[in-house]
């Protein structure tokens, strides 16, 4: 069809889920006929649309106001059909085209075609997770482009605001225990027209979030770079002509959607995958908001994956537990825009939209867990959805490695992902104003370990291609902190065959406030368990473990000269407890914000994770780990006990592989594991008594099994029949 | 369509192949032989002569011996049928408390052992540690992977193997036969 239609948008989009039934190819299109016919239009066409959602994010990020935005990138804008399907995407938090399309689905279903009308100019816009949305600081928004007088598509953003408004302040809201504390709502709305917010808009923003001129600023930058791409969509619609722009958007994203199906055909194998994951959120006796939240909750994430004969895709969460009086529940539309991200970067990424959502499927996760919250709970809250959701995800990275590894395809593993505990600050700034946000570092982790090598350090990040974690100059300008260190973290990415790329860790010391709060957020982290990601025998990166040191005597060090921190340093004994302060914590269990505001010449060592590892640490490349520890990013007891690596210095005073000794201590290595290990079925003896008896199992894990079996009963009979536990049996 | 030299492939594996050329593995559309090639490196690595019908992890395979499809160790150690979990027959060593934990996470890096135990899966032939997992009490040791192996022969590459069988998880049928 490249004939201007005579439907209305929603009887399109009947006609095309009936015309994808029928045929299996999305819109119907069982040829793409454009590019048979055309194929050097077509992949031109591809990257002018691309870029031109690129220079959407350009124009929008030097628009926006907020540090996230403006210095970070952290948005995204994207191009999307008629009837809602995103065409492509710019670089930024590519989580989001998944619910963008659903949203302007939601628009057209709603029947706002008819009434308020689309019209060229018209800002709309939703926030709220209720009808779709991640969270509330993501404001999703969306405005119809009209040639002539024909909508042919639609242009959208995102971008994450420093606050929302939320019970706490910031854009992390893991402390939010319900929706009424999840912020300003913007729900399904018309926000403005004539390319403009109207007033009451703006007047809401500033009634009720904490940085108007900064979501102001996001705001006008979202539709800033919305326009752009509407203007430069009109001459390349005058150029290549409409009929040729309504057959290729189409066909992108049917090729996009074959391509994803093709992968799994020609490079990974059918079968069933299973892969545990949990995650904590270890609240009790912490500052929190309400009674009901001082608890500790451990959450199952649970990922089955089936591909199936015909190549296609079936994602399960059978087993995951229920919701929790935090900010961490995710509504199923956004857990699979979520999803969508993870399976752009490791199955779909040639032609990223939303055609590979048409090559899988998610069951409906259990009703009443952390992944479909709201029929049973409908005042959950979903302050930052995100983060279980990231946290289960992770596994995709690995299931796929693992699926690519049994045809051959070595280049394509990958292991785990690296984890996302972000620092936001609070309170008066340097400047003598209110700021609130968050600080970049969280993007960019360690990238995964491959096939074929470790992974790059501080260079990648699970929600955003665009890995930056800004300029420490800029970051000191918005906030009352400076920086005192930044440096790679070693050790930071489990032990493996090939290691995770390292993460690193900031050093602040505050600067020029009267008081700021430290919120140590869980954006995806774990601080009392780590990562269920030791693929082939790798050893998982340990848990999140930030320091900090309040009413300190950094001045006076400072005045006699005395070193101040600027690592994190040995694990046994942290550079920060050097420091004299009244409360000091050197492996804080996070997530948490600061008992009291911090003062000037307080610390703060804030470690970014790397990411997993894969393969027994016994078979790491002997050289590699000298490298490693030339250049400070293992240390000497793990490069002799768990790499079995013995180094010595030579004549020049560098180290090198005593190959002999390494050999032997490798050998004893071995011995070692077969003489204590144990035939599973002895220890599974004593562990069916141990499970029996709930032998120093903490609270909080008796509580996810309890509600993990209850929400997914066959989950649980699984179980009681692994451990034969009688048929009664609960935790 | 690429093609690849089996030496290339080999490099690549032991993480020896130049970055220039990974990338071109990486750009290039796939190499339809690639399956054929890796099992025929696999093959000749390993000293063992049973044919290897899936490599299921970088040291296990999926192997046809004697009419049986089994799991074996690049060491040779066989762990029986592939359809239940290999686990069941490996040695498993377990941290779950403070102490063992330490060993690998120490100080400020240590889990929670009330939270979570660290289980290293081992091959009683070689010693080689084949997995870890990091879950809590009570987590059933995570099947990774059941092929569909017929589906994958007989639907994907045009090549049925004989002796066709059901694709069905087996590890409960072993359990129950368990002395508690
Ligand atoms: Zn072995």
């Amino acid at each position: 069809m490249n004939q201007q239609s005579t439907l209305s948008l929603k009887e399109r989009l009947k006609k095309d889920d009936q015309a994808f039934l029928e045929t299996g190819c999305l819109f119907g299109l069982e040829h793409l006929e454009q590019k048979e016919q055309d194929p050097g239009t077509y992949e031109a066409l591809w990257h002018i649309l691309s870029n031109l959602c690129n220079t959407g994010w350009a124009t929008g990020c030097k628009v926006s106001s907020s540090p996230i935005a403006s210095e970070g990138g952290d948005a995204l804008w994207a191009l999307h059909l008629p009837t809602g399907e995103a065409v492509c995407v710019s670089r930024g938090i590519t989580a989001h085209p998944g619910l963008l399309a659903d949203m302007i689905k939601g628009f057209i279903n709603l029947g706002y075609e008819e009434h308020p009308g689309f019209h060229q100019g018209d800002i709309f816009e939703n926030n709220d997770p209720h009808y779709g949305g991640i969270h509330g600081p993501d404001f999703d928004m969306a405005m119809p482009i009209f040639y002539g007088d024909e909508l042919v598509a639609w242009a959208s953003a995102v971008s994450h605001v420093s606050d929302c408004g939320a019970v706490v302040p910031g854009s992390i809201g893991f402390m939010n225990p319900d929706c009424f504390s999840d912020g300003l709502c913007v729900s399904m709305e018309k926000v403005g027209e004539d390319d403009r917010f109207y007033p009451w808009y703006e007047m809401r923003v500033r009634s009720r979030t904490r940085t108007p001129d900064w979501v102001m600023g996001d705001a006008r930058g979202r539709v800033a770079g919305c326009i752009t791409i509407r203007e430069r969509l009109m001459e390349v619609i005058d150029k290549y002509g409409l009929d040729v722009f309504r057959s290729v958007t189409r066909e992108f994203v049917e090729d996009s959607r074959r391509y994803a199906v093709g992968r799994v055909r020609t490079q990974t194998v059918p079968g069933r995958i299973r892969k545990s994951q949990f995650k904590d959120l270890a609240m009790k006796g912490k500052r929190v908001l309400l009674n009901k939240q001082n608890i500790d909750c451990l959450f199952n994430l649970p990922m089955e994956l089936e591909v199936r004969a015909d190549a296609s895709v079936h994602i399960s969460l059978r087993g995951a537990s229920g919701t929790v009086p935090f900010g961490q529940n995710i509504s199923p539309t956004a857990l699979k825009s979520g999803l969508l991200n993870g399976y752009s970067h490791i199955v779909g990424f040639d032609m990223f939209n939303s055609g590979p959502t048409a090559a899988w499927e998610i069951e409906k996760p259990p009703n009443g867990s952390w992944a479909n919250p709201f029929e049973r709970d409908f005042t959950a809250s979903s302050g930052v959805a995100w983060a279980p959701a990231v946290m289960w995800m992770s596994s995709l990275y690995e299931v796929f490695g693992r699926l690519y590894q049994t045809r051959g395809f070595v280049e394509e593993m990958a292991a785990g992902a690296g984890t996302t505990m972000t620092a936001e600050f609070s309170g008066i700034s340097q400047n003598g104003v209110y700021v609130a946000g968050s600080t970049l570092e969280q993007a960019s982790n360690g990238s995964p370990a491959r096939g074929f090598a470790d992974g790059e350090n501080s260079a990648w990040c699970i929600y955003t291609p665009n890995a930056d974690f800004g300029n420490a100059e800029i970051t000191e300008l918005f906030y009352p902190v400076l920086y005192l260190g930044r440096n790679i973290e070693p050790d930071s990415s489990g032990y493996g065959r090939f290691r995770g790329g390292l993460g690193h860790t900031a050093v602040w010391m505050v600067h020029g406030t009267s008081g700021i709060d430290y919120q140590c957020g869980c954006a995806g982290m774990r601080s009392k368990i780590v990562a269920n990601h030791g693929m082939y025998g790798a050893y998982p990166a340990w848990p999140d473990r930030p320091s900090y040191a309040h009413d300190t005597d950094v001045q006076q060090r400072i005045d006699k000269q005395l070193p101040l921190v600027h690592e994190r340093g040995d694990p046994e004994a942290p550079d920060i407890s050097a420091i004299e302060a009244r409360d000091l914590q050197e492996a804080a269990i996070a997530p948490f914000v600061t008992p009291e505001p911090l003062q000037n010449h307080d610390l703060i060592v804030h470690p970014i994770s790397g990411a997993q590892s894969m393969g027994d640490p016994i078979d790491r490349d002997p050289e590699a780990v000298c490298e490693d520890l030339e250049r400070g990013w293992t240390r000497p007891h793990i490069a002799e006990e768990i790499h079995g690596v013995i180094t010595q210095e030579n004549a020049e005073g560098a180290l090198e592989v005593d190959q002999q000794a390494s050999q032997e201590k490798r050998a004893q290595i071995r011995d070692a594991r077969t003489s204590r290990a144990i035939p599973f079925q002895d220890w599974w003896r004593d562990e069916r008594k141990r499970v029996l008896e709930r032998e120093n199992m903490d609270p909080a894990v008796l509580e996810m099994w309890r509600s993990s079996m209850t929400l997914t009963p066959d989950y649980g009979d699984e179980l009681r029949a692994f451990w034969r536990l009688p048929d009664d049996f609960e935790f | 369509m690429a093609e690849f030299l089996k030496a290339d492939i080999e490099k690549l594996m032991d993480g020896v192949l130049p970055w220039p050329s990974v990338q071109d593995m990486l750009k290039s559309p796939k190499d339809l032989d690639r399956f054929d090639k890796y099992v025929e490196i696999q093959q000749s690595r390993v000293a063992w002569d049973e044919k290897i019908l899936l490599p299921l992890t970088p040291a296990l395979f999926i192997v046809a011996s004697d009419g049986e499809r089994i799991v074996k160790c690049r060491c040779g150690h066989e762990f029986g049928d592939y359809r239940i979990n290999w686990k069941l027959f490996s040695l498993i060593h377990v941290r779950d408390d403070a102490k063992s934990i330490a060993e690998i996470y120490r100080g400020r890096e240590a889990p929670d052992a009330g939270w979570t135990q660290v289980r290293e899966y081992i091959c009683p032939g070689c010693g080689s540690q084949l997995e870890v997992e990091a879950v809590p009490r009570g987590c059933p040791p995570d099947f990774e992977f059941l092929p569909d192996l017929d589906t994958f022969y007989r639907e994907w590459l045009g090549r049925p193997l004989p002796d066709e069988g059901e694709f069905v998880d087996k590890t409960l049928d072993v359990i129950t036969t368990w002395d508690e």
